[in-house]
């Protein structure tokens, strides 16, 4: 069964809708490139928003590459590999592919177990659970931007100097939120994990997000204070490859 | 498009006009297009392994995990669509991994081209950032299937496995320290509830990715609470 997961047609199908995505990405990027430029943006600066994204992306992606080796086992390379390529996160597919492993009677997700109507409906599953964003991406995203834009209008006439810089103030915040809510499940699981206020769990994602901090403050001291400002750019997948490689260290 | 600068407002305003419904039109024909791919590949893998999916147990396996994956969706499509804009919106939703990725990798790149969110600047930073991420992603990933074989030793060696694993923590420990410094106050408040939350409840630390949501709209309440109090006083002297 493997084998038939991992051949030639098989490629090809998922291959050719990842193709599909790239050349959606592409068209995207030159249009928005082309306007920046038609409006007036230093050509610099939207140059500098590429690179970094795409430093910025390097390692990030490397991690998603490892949820396609864990899934290739069971469900051979070519699905995994679509999946994680377009739409999916690797939290979400390793858990949705376990689930409906479960539900079409696989007490685990295991290539042995695996039949070709097995397979063909855990895909499915995987495809249709997450598949929301899109569809209100579809219909709503027009109408839902122009609401927020509508608001800000209005309060920008309603007092223009009072209103205006909320909207970025609260994107700021709701990151901070974001990044709290992350910080204090590592703390709760490290504390609480293994049996309320036991200090049992896992104390590993607490330093690695310390050290990656850390890396990041002298990183931004020399790009602030020194002027180095190319830096920037390589800031976090720096900080980031020194959590990790503290990770393996402790 | 042709290659021109638009220096007076009304030409700009009507350009900017005309790329903002083009965005719109282009995106909607992407995501459609791909959500019927990506639905279709199961059924014509299913043609060619002669075995179409077993739509009932699909069905039932869709009420058993499916649902919370559907909330987390609609909450994320309402929660990044503002901060992603038209056109990154669109990719992002298509090419997945939003919080690991695709929302601090624009963050990132505004932070660095410094614009305001809501303006045009904002808006083509951001398509930039995302399509420039989605296709680092689709490369690396190609490649890496590419070179699979004789990765994979090296990259499944239980020495390398606890980096891989705190690919997020690393990610957000980068990033707390970039907004936190700035807005240590406002940090404090969120950091310290969740904390306690989470010390209270263990088992919430699986629902992290729902957990946002609460621990959001409470910073944003705090950082509207003291931006009024700040403006008023602006407003009084």
């Amino acid at each position: 069964m493997i084998d038939i997961l991992n051949s030639l047609p098989m490629y090809l199908i998922c291959g050719g809708i990842i193709l599909v995505v790239a050349l959606v990405c592409v068209v995207f990027m030159v249009r928005a490139y082309r306007a920046g430029i038609a409006i007036g943006m230093d050509q610099k600066k939207l140059k500098y928003a590429v690179t970094s994204s795409i430093t910025f992306s390097i390692l990030p992606s490397v991690g998603i590459l490892l949820g396609v080796i864990a899934l290739s086992g069971s469900l051979g390379t070519p699905w995994p590999w679509l999946r994680l390529s377009v739409i999916g996160a690797l939290h979400y597919e390793t858990q949705v592919a376990e689930a409906a492993a479960e539900q079409v009677g696989m007490s685990q997700l295991s290539a042995s177990a695996m039949t070709p109507q097995a397979f063909t409906t855990i895909a499915l599953l995987m495809s249709i659970c997450i598949i929301w964003g899109m569809v209100l991406s579809f219909f709503f995203n027009k109408s839902y931007l122009k609401k927020l834009q509508g608001r800000k209008e209005s309060g920008e006439a309603d007092a223009k100097n009072k209103k205006e810089g909320f909207g970025d103030t609260a994107m700021t915040a709701m990151f901070i939120g974001l990044v709290s809510a992350y910080m204090g499940s590592y703390i709760g699981s490290f504390v609480s994990g293994k049996g309320m206020f036991t200090f049992q769990g896992d104390i590993t994602p607490i330093i690695v997000a310390v050290v990656s901090a850390l890396v990041m403050a002298v990183f931004t001291y020399f790009a602030e204070k020194k002027h180095m400002v190319w830096l920037e750019s390589f800031s976090i997948a720096g900080s980031m490859l020194i959590g990790m490689i503290a990770a393996v260290l402790i | 498009m042709e290659n021109k600068i638009y220096n007076d407002d009304s030409s700009r305003e009507e350009f900017i006009e005309k790329y903002d419904k083009g965005t719109h039109f282009i995106g909607r024909l992407s995501t459609a297009v791909c959500t019927v791919l990506f639905c279709g590949a199961p059924f014509v893998i299913g043609i060619y392994l002669g075995a179409m999916p077993d739509l009932s147990a699909a069905a039932k396996g869709y009420l058993s995990v499916g649902l919370v994956w559907t909330v987390s969706s609609v909450v994320e499509f309402l929660v990044y669509t503002p901060m992603l804009g038209a056109g990154g919106g669109y990719l992002a939703f298509i090419t997945g991994n939003l919080i690991n990725m695709k929302i601090p990798c624009a963050m990132n790149a505004r932070e660095i081209a410094g614009t305001k969110s809501g303006t045009t600047e904002n808006e083509i930073i951001s398509t930039l950032s995302i399509a420039a991420s989605s296709l680092v992603t689709i490369l690396i990933l190609a490649c890496g299937v590419m070179l699979l074989i004789p990765l994979q030793p090296i990259l499944q060696s239980e020495a390398l496995q606890p980096a891989f694993e705190n690919v997020v923590p690393a990610l957000f420990g980068a990033m707390a320290y970039q907004y936190y410094r700035k807005n240590l106050k406002l940090a404090l408040v969120p950091l310290v509830i969740m904390t306690i939350l989470y010390l209270f409840v263990p088992s919430l630390t699986s629902q992290t990715s729902l957990m946002i949501l609460p621990s959001g709209a409470l910073t944003i309440g705090l950082a509207y609470l003291s931006w009024k109090k700040k403006s008023g006083k602006e407003g009084r002297s």
